[in-house]
């Protein structure tokens, strides 16, 4: 009878995940958990909410011995409204799109070289340290923001996690150096540091535009956007040859 | 019930994105596609409707909560890439280095021409 009853309860993590309300809910909950633990320590720009609330998530994905593949099959649930959610972010580029206007020359000179060289260092540095053409395709949109990033990896037939993985790490280091250049070069208009921290560090670079001043922050979601826009439409034609 | 007004005219874009992707069999995610087409269609138009621009903050604000099932991969498929951390890491490091180096000179150089030029 008892141990009918533990068989029971040690089978529970392997049923439920045959449902997609766990995986949705362990998600849900790691989301809510990772953005409480951010505020608790004070917000600190090289460790996103996105980073604690996957590691939460791994940790008790890990401890349930829920299955990785179950998960994911769940979780499709959400990851299905990442195609709105890339729209979506039409609408604030459309917002920000008179700020070009007033920056227009700097923004079409540096736009498509700068993007353009964000995906082909890495190409070319991963290349030239043996990695293979899947890896180099997870590696060329680590600069583009995480939405459109997928759909790029998908269509070059890279890694998706992989490719996350280093969108994250390269969303940290791109803020950390644009502060350090910008006091090394020196770079001082809000406007310039804005964008580059959009165009290299997506939304993490995003985020910390927005503390330097609204400016800055208007100029990085300018960044960040066409930076997706020119990459998704560039990197799957180029990478064909 | 208005967010979700907002909402339908996203799914809208995306469904006609991925139309227009697998129609003429272009490299580039049904995504992409409604959102280029989204934002152009707002510039013709010359405004957002606060249904619209509700919808879109919504679900920008969740952003996190979707790409999550994503990046809880990188500790299930770690292996898979074994051997090939050097490369990862010094294309990570130096490539976002090398990149950020080239964004703000080219910007710098450009702007401080175009500023002379205006005088």
């Amino acid at each position: 009878m008892e141990s009918e009853l533990i068989a029971r309860f040690q089978a529970l993590p392997d049923t439920l995940a045959t449902t997609p309300i766990l995986a949705i809910g362990l998600t849900l909950g790691a989301f809510f958990a990772g953005n409480w633990l951010f505020s608790r320590i004070g917000r600190p720009v090289w460790l996103p909410p996105v980073v604690l609330s996957a590691c939460l998530l791994s940790g008790v994905i890990a401890v349930l011995a829920v299955d990785y593949q179950d998960y994911q099959q769940g979780a499709r649930w959400l990851t299905v409204l990442l195609g709105p959610a890339t729209v979506a972010l039409g609408i604030p580029l459309y917002q920000q799109m008179h700020h070009i206007r007033a920056m227009w020359r700097p923004i079409v000179v540096t736009l498509p070289v700068a993007a353009t060289m964000a995906a082909v260092y890495a190409v070319v540095i991963g290349w030239a340290l043996g990695a293979t053409p899947e890896v180099l395709a997870s590696l060329a949109p680590k600069s583009v923001t995480a939405p459109i990033a997928i759909g790029i990896t998908e269509q070059l037939g890279g890694a998706v996690p992989l490719m996350m993985g280093g969108l994250l790490i390269t969303g940290v280091v791109a803020t950390l150096f644009v502060d350090l250049l910008a006091r090394l070069l020196p770079v001082k208009d809000e406007r310039i540091l804005g964008f580059a921290l959009g165009l290299n560090g997506h939304a993490i670079g995003t985020a910390r535009a927005f503390e330097i001043s609204h400016t800055a922050g208007a100029f990085a979601s300018l960044g960040m956007g066409l930076t997706g826009v020119f990459t998704a439409l560039i990197l799957p034609l180029v990478f064909r040859l | 019930m208005p967010m979700l007004r907002g909402f339908l005219v996203l799914v809208l874009f995306f469904v006609l994105g991925e139309s227009v992707r697998l129609l003429l069999a272009l490299p580039v995610s049904g995504g992409v596609l409604g959102m280029v087409v989204i934002t152009f269609t707002l510039m013709l138009k010359g405004s957002v409707s606060d249904d619209l621009a509700r919808a879109s903050q919504g679900l920008i604000s969740v952003l996190v909560l979707l790409i999550m099932p994503g990046v809880v991969g990188v500790f299930f498929t770690a292996d898979q890439f074994s051997g090939q951390w050097l490369a990862v890491a010094a294309a990570l490091l130096l490539g976002t280095f090398l990149s950020v180096l080239t964004t703000l000179l080219l910007m710098k150089a450009v702007t401080a021409r175009g500023a002379s030029d205006g005088e």
